[in-house]
């Protein structure tokens, strides 16, 4: 894989929310303001990049060595947890109003899938005749983890502008109002982003 | 016998990390802590702790900040909470000023 199909891949043809589902609760929770969307996008993206770097590390160095695969899970948690945490502390002291802004979804970082999807995802190893090999490389792992998050951030921004609009339109029908017409509004993207999965890269 | 060493390693790479991670987070409370209301943590202290949710709030955190905000000013939301409790809470609220001198008076 190059790195550069790695990053369309990341962005359009395979983005975390339109095309794998993943992480939609914080996607309609966190989109009503576009500053806000950003700010969670941000957030998000520190934490996938850090745990993954760490996980893929202890996944490499520490779990498979050792034959403590089973143990995956756990560990991975242990240190989505530790940089949710890390990262609450953080916006407490120096990003007061965007902290209230995330309220309850800062914490629930830790049980985004975005962030344990992409930690399995780099950690994955093919074992063949007792030669492990890992299917990422460092940089790989690195652009991917990046970039899954980047992506994650473009939509959840692109649709917060479009909410905003359709918050404000009086003509949408009762039974849709809220997270309905979100949802209905999702899939029309995800059919618009499913056109760049015939690029052949 | 292998059974054990397996377990005896698992338990030893997870307390390790588990505890080096701790140390990171006590590390990073110390010099992101912010500086609260004193009131918060005593009447966090004071409530329940069930984290049920019947007042309304996320949490007992949630309760407690909104009282000491003074955007809410019934405790007695809280339903877990023992008559004598909430009795001690308003007696505490109404003795003790916040840091800027004011007094929560109206508590229910």
């Amino acid at each position: 894989m190059s790195i550069f199909a790695i990053i369309i891949a990341c962005l359009f043809s395979s983005n975390i929310i339109l095309s794998n589902f993943l992480g939609i609760c914080p996607f309609l929770g966190i989109s009503k303001k576009p500053s806000n969307a950003i700010g969670m996008g941000l957030a998000l993206t520190f934490v996938v990049t850090m745990s993954a770097i760490i996980c893929f590390a202890l996944e490499k160095y520490i779990l498979v060595p050792l034959g403590l695969d089973f143990l995956q899970l756990v560990i991975f948690i242990l240190v989505i947890a530790a940089f949710v945490q890390f990262v609450e502390f953080f916006m407490k002291k120096y990003l007061v109003s965007l902290y209230k802004a995330l309220g309850i979804y800062l914490p629930l970082i830790t049980t985004n899938c975005v962030v344990l999807f992409v930690a399995q995802k780099v950690a994955a190893y093919t074992e063949l005749n007792g030669v492990i090999t890992f299917e990422y490389t460092f940089i790989n792992m690195l652009v991917y983890a990046i970039f899954t998050s980047l992506g994650y951030m473009l939509v959840i921004t692109l649709f917060s502008f479009i909410r905003v609009r359709i918050d404000s339109n009086k003509e949408t029908p009762e039974a849709f109002k809220g997270n309905s017409i979100a949802l209905i509004t999702t899939s029309l993207m995800a059919l618009a982003f499913a056109a760049f999965m015939g690029l052949s890269l | 016998m292998e059974t054990i060493i397996v377990i005896i390693k698992a338990l030893v790479v997870t307390l390790g990390i588990g505890a080096f991670l701790g140390l990171l987070l006590a590390v990073a409370d110390k010099y992101l802590s912010v500086k609260a209301d004193p009131r918060l943590e005593v009447l966090l202290s004071m409530l329940p702790g069930a984290n049920c949710g019947g007042c309304g709030y996320p949490g007992c955190s949630g309760m407690a900040d909104s009282i000491i905000s003074g955007s809410n000013k019934q405790v007695s939301l809280c339903k877990p909470l023992k008559k004598e409790k909430l009795a001690e809470i308003i007696e505490y609220l109404k003795s003790t000023p916040g840091p800027d001198g004011s007094v929560l008076n109206d508590i229910k």
